[in-house]
Parts: structure tokens; C-alpha cells; sequence
């Protein structure tokens, strides 16, 4: 069915339920598992320091997440390819699913405000209006 | 009499709601600073004394310097023609074309003109840089070339800012002769002290860029040129080193922006005029399209003359329309000399956000390059195993 599953990770604990879930479909399935990170950089910097620090931040961020996530496919027999890149989150995973073809793609629920869903949308709605895959949410 | 701890927290206080929300919308710092200033100087009037002026003042210097510090002499030496005729192109063609045109079109005084040219001819660097990380063209030859080029369009800028009001007498001469040596001796003395003093709790790294930067400054002010030219130079013919010493690069971005660059851009922000916006929203439109349009006129041929392709052409040349940072510097310098009134100010400044956004968006809405080079950034920004 799957055979090449991609989880979205933001860090947050919703994130490590959708990766835990990804992680038993690709056993299951015997499918290709990947997880992509994304550091957001900032829009319009009026320095290049801005975007030098965001960068530094993210892969200090992530690193942590990736070694957790590496250990927790370990644990299922899987080899997990962690991926980190920079841009914006819904057209940088949007784009990194079409680019390499994956069929599913797995995103925990990433939770704001209400009120900033309501007026922005969350990232989680707009990866299922804008992934080109079938897409799991997990919650 | 003023009370100095509570206008300082008050503009700390404005200095952290813009941090918030710049990480909640993922917007620069900059900008966010830039428009909470303007709120808040149009709603509560913000007061702006003298160590106020210090500090965004010496956030302007190390913001210059850090901007030099990044500047990558290799691709310039690589891609000698292309980067220089770009870069100069897009530097001249907006100063002369917006000079001429505040000069006889709109009969704005020589000075005037120089400041609405000089603010409208820069690149923003920084946004180049972001739209260049997030498509992965800082990899590529073509990214490393416009990036080049808007270093040498923000190095014409800070030459015109530093020498059209500088006063031609012997200060002049001993400021430049000084500058030249500094220039030469920095790469030399500044590395062996990095390495002999080693990391301290009391950083005399960064002691020392400041006591070079102030120096050197304080004497460019006495020559009635601009402080913010040497710190470019310094921070280019440093960039080699700084790129061995990240950590203390690092530590002078934290000490700049918690403590220096906060006041500047509020400052910045906080002599906008709400009302002049509105009632020369057409002036500022004016100055806005002039900018891209001289910004066409000069860079869009050249992009064809070095052979990039059409769209990688309009993407190179809508980039080089961005500016923030040095716009703004070289309007609050025309207002602080006294040679633009608020006025002014505020339709240039204005216009200069504009063109941090709006070109921005043009370009990665519409003509982004075929090109998607997310595997080789994918390795450059994956963490370690």
C-alpha cells in the first residue's frame, strides 16, 4: 500500500504521537520512513544576523529530536532518514513530498490558539489542503 | 526631570512586545521594531534622548560591521565582472535616478536629493540571503553572484552616505589615511589577539572590534563623514577572520541585538508620521516604483549581457529591489544632520519597507527559477549523527 511514508516534526509532543504512529506503518508496511524538520526562518530580515541565528537556533533545536526519533525507530527494527530545512513549513514539506514521491505523508496535530487558528489556519490544516499525498493526521 | 529607569523600560518593554511577535509571525525583527516604533510614537511619543541616540547609534555602527563581516571576498574575486557591474548598476542607477528626479521633478534641494537617492539605491542583503537559504540558490553559482553584487550595491551605498557630506579639509585626509591603515593592519593584529588572548569571561575580542570601531568612527563624525562607512570596511576586511571565530561573531550579534540594535529600529520607526503617510501615500508610491525602475532599468540588461536566463534574470533584478536596513540608516542620517525634516523622513522611509516587502514577494510568487536544490541543502542543514 505505503511504501514510501514521510512524518512532518515540529518537536512538540503531537509531533512524537504522529512519529509513533508513522513508525508502526512502516513496520507493518515494510515501507520507507523519513522525517522532515523545519526551521522557519524570518520574513523580510532586515539583517542577515536574523537569519544566520534562526538557522543556528533550528539545528540546535532539532538535533535533540532527530537523535530521539533515530533511537525510537532503532527500537522497531527501522532506519528513520531525518531531513532539516529551512523555509517556510507548509510549502517546504509540501514540496519535499511531491519532489521525492512520498505516498503519505503523517502530521501530528500541531496545536495553536483557537484564536490563531481561527485566523491564520494551523499548520496541520494547511499541509492537508496543500500535500500532493494522502495525508494522516494523527491526534 | 526624567525618570531614566522608567523611559527605559518603557522602550525595553516596546524592544520585547516586537521580539514576541516577530518569532509568533515569523517576521523579521527589523521590520517588527521598525512598526511597533511607529505605533508607538504616533500613539504615546516616544521620547528619544541623547543615550538613546547613543545606542541606536552605535546598534547602526555594529549593524554596518556585522553586515561587512559577512561578505564573502572569494566570489567577488571569482566572479569579478559580473559581481561589480551588477552590484555598481544597482547601486547608480536608483541614486542618479532618484536623485535627478527629487532634484528637478520635485525641486527638492541638492542635499535632499542626495539623502531620497542615497536611501533608495541599497539592497537588502539580508532578505536576499533568507529568500536565497529557503530555495537553496546560496548554494549555486548564480546565488553566490547576486549575493555578491548586493554586498558591492550596499558598499556604493555607505561610500555615498560617507563622502558626498563629508567636509573636504585635512580631517578628511587624516580620517582616510587612518582608515587605510587600520584597513590594512586589522587582518594581521586582529587574528593574533584572538588567538593570544584566547576566550575570556570579559571578552577583549570584542573590546577591542569596539575600541577599533568607535576610534575610527568618532573621527569619520569630526571629518562630518558618517561612522557607519569605516564599520563596513572594518567589517569586510575582517569577514576572513570572523568566519574562524563564529562563537565571538555570535556573541557581538547577542550583545547588538538585546542591547543597541532595539533602539535603532524603534527609533527609527518612532519618527514616522502616521498623518504623512496617508496624505503622500502618492509621493512615497512614486519614490517606491522609481526605485524598481531604475533598479530595471540597470540591472535587468546586465542580467541578459551575463547570459542568466530570463526568469533567473527578473528573480536576480526583483531581489535587488529589496532594502531595509541601510535605507533606513541613510534617511535617519538625513534627519538627524538636519538636511531632510520628518516629512522627508517618512515618505523615504516608507517607501524602503515597501521595498523590503514587496519585491520579495513578487519574486518568489512569480519568478522563482525552475531550479529546486533542496537535496544539497537538506545536507548542509542536517544535524549531525
Amino acid at each position: 500500500m505505503y511504501q514510501k511514508i514521510l512524518v512532518a516534526h515540529d518537536g512538540s509532543p503531537g509531533a512524537f504521537a504522529a512519529l509513533t504512529a508513522a513508525l508502526d506503518l512502516a513496520a507493518r508496511l515494510e515501507a520507507e520512513i523519513h522525517m522532515v524538520s523545519v526551521t522557519q526562518l524570518p520574513a523580510f530580515p532586515g539583517t542577515m544576523d536574523e537569519v544566520i541565528e534562526e538557522q543556528d537556533e533550528g539545528r540546535r533545536h532539532f538535533q535533540p529530536v532527530v537523535d530521539r526519533a533515530k533511537k525510537l525507530a532503532a527500537l522497531k527494527g527501522l532506519t528513520l532518514e531525518a531531513h532539516v530545512l529551512p523555509g517556510h513549513p507548509v510549502k517546504v514539506i509540501a514540496d519535499f513530498v511531491r519532489d521525492r514521491a512520498f505516498d503519505l505523508l503523517v502530521v501530528g496535530f500541531m496545536g495553536h490558539s483557537a484564536v490563531y487558528n481561527s485566523l491564520i489556519g494551523s499548520t496541520t490544516d494547511r499541509l492537508v489542503n496543500h500535500a500532493p499525498s494522502a495525508v494522516l493526521v494523527v491526534k | 526631570m526624567e525618570n531614566v529607569w522608567l523611559i527605559t523600560a518603557l522602550w525595553v518593554g516596546l524592544a520585547l512586545a516586537a521580539a514576541l511577535l516577530s518569532v509568533r509571525f515569523a517576521v523579521s525583527v527589523a521590520l517588527t521594531e521598525i512598526v511597533v516604533g511607529a505605533i508607538a510614537g504616533n500613539l504615546i511619543h516616544l521620547q528619544i534622548s541623547e543615550w538613546v541616540n547613543w545606542l541606536a547609534g552605535f546598534g547602526a555602527i555594529l549593524l554596518t560591521f556585522l553586515a561587512g563581516v559577512e561578505i564573502d571576498i572569494g566570489i567577488v574575486k571569482r566572479n569579478f565582472w559580473s559581481t561589480m557591474s551588477v552590484g555598481l548598476m544597482g547601486f547608480f542607477a536608483p541614486y542618479l535616478g532618484i536623485l535627478l528626479f527629487a532634484r528637478f521633478v520635485y525641486g527638492w534641494p541638492w542635499d535632499q536629493a542626495q539623502i531620497a537617492g542615497i536611501a533608495l539605491s541599497t539592497t537588502s542583503v539580508a532578505v536576499v540571503y533568507a529568500v536565497m537559504v529557503e530555495t537553496g540558490f546560496n548554494r549555486t553559482e548564480i546565488g553566490k553572484i547576486i549575493l555578491a553584487a548586493c554586498f558591492i550595491n550596499d558598499l556604493g551605498t555607505v561610500m555615498a552616505l560617507g563622502l558626498v557630506f563629508a567636509n573636504y579639509n585635512l580631517w578628511l585626509l587624516f580620517f582616510a589615511v587612518l582608515t587605510i591603515i587600520v584597513l590594512f593592519l586589522l587582518p594581521r593584529l586582529v587574528p593574533w589577539f584572538f588567538e593570544t588572548i584566547g576566550t575570556r569571561v570579559s571578552e577583549p575580542e570584542i573590546k577591542l572590534i569596539f575600541l577599533v570601531l568607535l576610534g575610527v568612527g568618532g573621527l569619520a563624525s569630526v571629518a562630518k563623514s558618517e561612522a557607519v562607512l569605516p564599520a563596513y570596511l572594518i567589517g569586510m576586511v575582517l569577514a576572513p577572520t570572523f568566519a574562524r571565530y563564529q562563537v565571538i561573531a555570535h556573541r557581538m550579534r547577542a550583545i547588538a541585538f538585546a542591547t543597541m540594535t532595539p533602539f535603532y529600529f524603534l527609533k527609527a520607526g518612532s519618527l514616522v508620521q502616521a498623518r504623512t503617510i496617508i496624505t503622500a501615500a502618492g509621493l512615497i508610491g512614486v519614490y517606491f516604483g522609481l526605485k524598481m525602475l531604475t533598479k530595471f532599468g540597470g540591472i535587468l540588461p546586465l542580467t541578459k549581457a551575463f547570459r542568466f536566463d530570463a526568469r533567473e534574470g527578473m528573480y536576480t533584478t526583483l531581489l535587488m529591489c529589496t532594502g531595509l536596513t541601510f535605507g533606513t540608516i541613510s534617511a535617519l542620517f538625513g534627519l538627524t544632520n538636519h538636511i531632510i525634516d520628518e516629512t522627508q523622513y517618512t515618505v523615504l522611509v516608507t517607501a524602503v519597507i515597501l521595498s523590503a516587502v514587496i519585491p520579495t514577494l513578487i519574486a518568489e510568487r512569480w519568478f522563482q527559477p525552475d531550479y529546486r536544490p533542496l537535496d544539497s541543502e537538506q545536507q548542509q542543514q542536517q544535524p549531525a549523527n
